[in-house]
């Protein structure tokens, strides 16, 4: 008895069972579509994870922020005169493994106004290296030049959510050329950011003015956009504004105002952020930048760096155990439809003795009768296999439609191929006690039974 | 030439404790082309024969030679081949497939032969033919009497072209009437050359048959030519039989 007649014998002996088997395949079907759209579900956040990183500029951005000094340098620390723009400058002239650096002197809270409408949000001075370190990129316009930096102009780029903030009435305007006010201070836009959102948001986006198009005449970006409800990372990029670091200093750092005293000018950073050139030399590179801000530091360690690496890895981490354990979940549901498909074949060969006899009468050997089974039981679990992958595309679907969040499910075909398998394996395994005791049965007894 | 040959067939099962001879001694041969019946009450030990001589199970001790092959020793694999290439059985039961149709059940013992799919439905339709059913052949066994679910069991039995074929109380379930249709068709098949054995409970059907083996308490008692029946056949005396252990 070849397979393929198994595989026939199979395929009626499930057809002339149609509500049993789909019984005993709905444990399948289940454990399949959980299987699946769980590693749907990961890998979706993996995704918006993997993006996220991207955005916020990669392993590559390392940022040098400050820690106490050791204890033995405590005494004369004040020596050190802390993170200054000689730093950045230090580090652009002798770090060769660096490919960008850039000093930041922020306004936490700058108020940006446009005749009446005023929008608060940080405002950054910088060095041009700023756009490429934080994956920024310039859509209208041109971003800072160090000419800019140079002559300390009154220049800044904006992100499209502060366009939006300031000309709330013209969708899609563009600012370059326009006059703001960044705390009462008057700034010329010379360019602006793209608009920074996810994948599943942009593609959400496109299909939405998509069919409103013929409608209504074009919605602003604004309210069609489900970024507009988080502050996420993507929602702190389109808010930036970013000016000529000199700039910065003669606009708003020139003096220091604490309990009706002038503090003198405040030059030191609030940031110095750097790009690594090559991930495979990050050590060296963080080396290098060391030893140049230990020059510059006089000696004091009064500085330390801030890498991403832990945070990614531990992400990656979460992404992995939360793939694992829905993995395990998902497979024992799995095996609980595996238990169903055993039991339901034990039953069918109770059923069956008196067919088994016949057959084995007839000439077939315990092997024949084996394969059967075994076929059988592997013919639920592919079909039951293939109803959970079309299931688990609806139950997808229901995911997406109740929480649209930013990590959309994101179907591999690998893991159709490992969900669809792991049913087949099961189905497989399942059958091979019942068809082991098939195949075993007396011809004689099993003539005389029923 | 005997295709059937038995010598010193013991047969004892172990029901706990206790000892059970079913077979008590046989020695038994059976010609190429002879129709002979085995008769006996039940408990004689007659379907244990039966089992022995159809390769279904294998003697305690003795020896039984099916068409020359030793089959006491077989393993299970071996007894399925010979049972699938020299034997073909008909039930009192019928034992059909109900899911399957006539052609599918006709043609079970040759996709166990491994038939390719056309030959086997070419000797199918042939062997359904033999026994009248030719336009049966589409239908399922619950859509058939009695007889005709009989006349379905013995094409199945004759598709391999078995050398013998062993009938176990064949009309038992069937009206007088059917029953002595499906002897005629037993006795048509052996004026054309098959060796049939009837096991039966049955004195009117044995004397049917051209030869009569009598067995009780698992031995033979009787084994005669038969000159009622209207069938050709050879008168021989008694085999020798063994002494009997108990």
């Amino acid at each position: 008895m070849n397979l393929w007649f198994g595989f026939l014998v199979g395929l009626k002996e499930i057809w002339s069972h149609k509500f049993r088997s789909f019984l005993t395949m709905l444990g399948i079907i289940l454990g399949v579509a959980s299987l699946l759209s769980m590693f749907s579900l990961t890998a979706g956040m993996a995704n918006g994870m993997r993006q996220y990183m991207q955005q916020v500029g990669g392993i590559e951005r390392v940022g040098v922020i400050p820690q106490e000094p050791p204890t033995d340098q405590e005494g004369f620390a004040e020596i050190s005169p802390g993170r200054t723009i000689a730093d950045a400058e230090a580090i652009a002239r002798s770090a060769t493994l660096v490919s960008a650096v850039t000093p930041i002197s922020e306004l936490a809270a700058a108020t940006v106004s446009f005749g009446s409408q005023y929008f608060r949000t940080p405002a950054y001075g910088v060095w041009p290296d700023y756009v490429p370190i934080n994956s920024h990129e310039i859509s209208r316009g041109r971003s800072l030049t160090w000419l800019d930096v140079e002559s300390a102009q009154n220049v800044c780029v904006i992100g499209q959510r502060v366009t939006q903030r300031l000309w709330p009435d013209r969708p899609r305007f563009n600012p370059v050329g326009e006059s703001i006010l960044i705390n009462g201070r008057p700034f010329k836009v010379v360019g602006e950011f793209t608009f920074y959102e996810t994948e599943w948001d942009r593609r959400q986006r496109e299909l939405s003015t998509k069919s409103a198009a013929p409608a209504r005449t074009k919605r602003p970006t604004k309210g069609s956009s489900s970024s507009g409800r988080g502050y996420s990372a993507f929602e702190r990029k389109n808010s930036t504004v970013i000016l000529p670091i000199t700039a910065m200093f003669y606009n708003f750092k020139m003096a220091n105002v604490v309990k009706n005293e002038d503090q003198g000018p405040q030059l030191k950073l609030d940031a110095l952020t750097i790009q690594v050139a090559d991930i495979a030399r990050f050590d060296q590179a963080l080396e290098q930048v060391r030893t140049i801000l230990e020059a510059t530091h006089r000696g004091i360690e009064d500085f330390t760096f801030d890498t991403r690496q832990e945070w990614f890895d531990s992400i990656e981490q979460g992404i992995r155990n939360t793939r694992l354990s829905g993995g395990i979940i998902a497979g024992i549901s799995l095996l609980v439809g595996g238990i169903g498909i055993t039991n339901i074949m034990l039953a069918s060969i109770t059923e069956r003795i008196r067919e088994i006899g016949v057959r084995r009468a007839v000439g077939a050997k315990g092997r024949d009768i084996f394969i059967q089974i075994l076929v059988e039981s592997a013919v639920i679990g592919l079909i039951g296999g293939f109803l959970g992958l079309i299931a688990s595309f609806g139950i997808m679907r229901i995911l997406v439609l109740i929480s649209p969040t930013e990590n959309a499910p994101v179907l591999q075909w690998e893991n159709v191929i490992l969900s669809f398998s792991f049913a087949v394996i099961i189905g497989l395994l399942s059958g091979i006690y019942p068809a082991l005791k098939a195949s075993k049965l007396d011809p004689i007894e099993a003539l005389r039974y029923g | 030439m005997p295709i059937i040959e038995l010598t010193d067939v013991f047969k004892r099962y172990r029901v706990g404790e206790q000892e059970i001879v079913a077979l008590n001694g046989i020695n038994l041969s059976i010609d190429q082309g002879e129709y002979a019946a085995i008769i006996g009450p039940s408990g004689s030990g007659k379907s244990t024969l039966m089992h022995l001589l159809g390769c279904l199970d294998t003697p305690t001790s003795g020896r039984v030679l099916i068409q020359g092959n030793d089959v006491s020793t077989a393993d299970a694999n071996r007894l399925s081949e010979m049972r699938n290439s020299h034997i073909g059985f008909v039930f009192q039961s019928f034992n059909l497939l109900p899911k399957l149709s006539v052609l599918q059940n006709v043609e079970l013992p040759m996709i166990y032969a491994g038939v390719s799919s056309r030959e086997r439905r070419e000797r199918a339709l042939a062997s359904i033919e033999r026994v009248g059913l030719a336009d049966r052949a589409g239908n399922t066994p619950l859509q058939l009497s009695g007889g005709q679910m009989q006349r379905v069991a013995i094409a199945r039995a004759l598709v391999n072209s078995p050398r013998i074929i062993f009938a176990d109380e064949p009309t038992g379930n069937l009206d007088s009437k059917t029953g002595a249709a499906i002897l005629a068709l037993f006795r048509e098949l052996s004026q054309q050359g098959s060796t049939i054995v009837l096991v039966t409970h049955d004195d009117k059907i044995a004397a049917q048959t051209p030869r009569r083996i009598e067995i009780k308490d698992g031995r033979i008692v009787q084994d005669f030519f038969n000159p009622d029946a209207d069938l050709p056949g050879t008168a021989r005396p008694l085999t020798p039989q063994p002494t009997p252990t108990s």
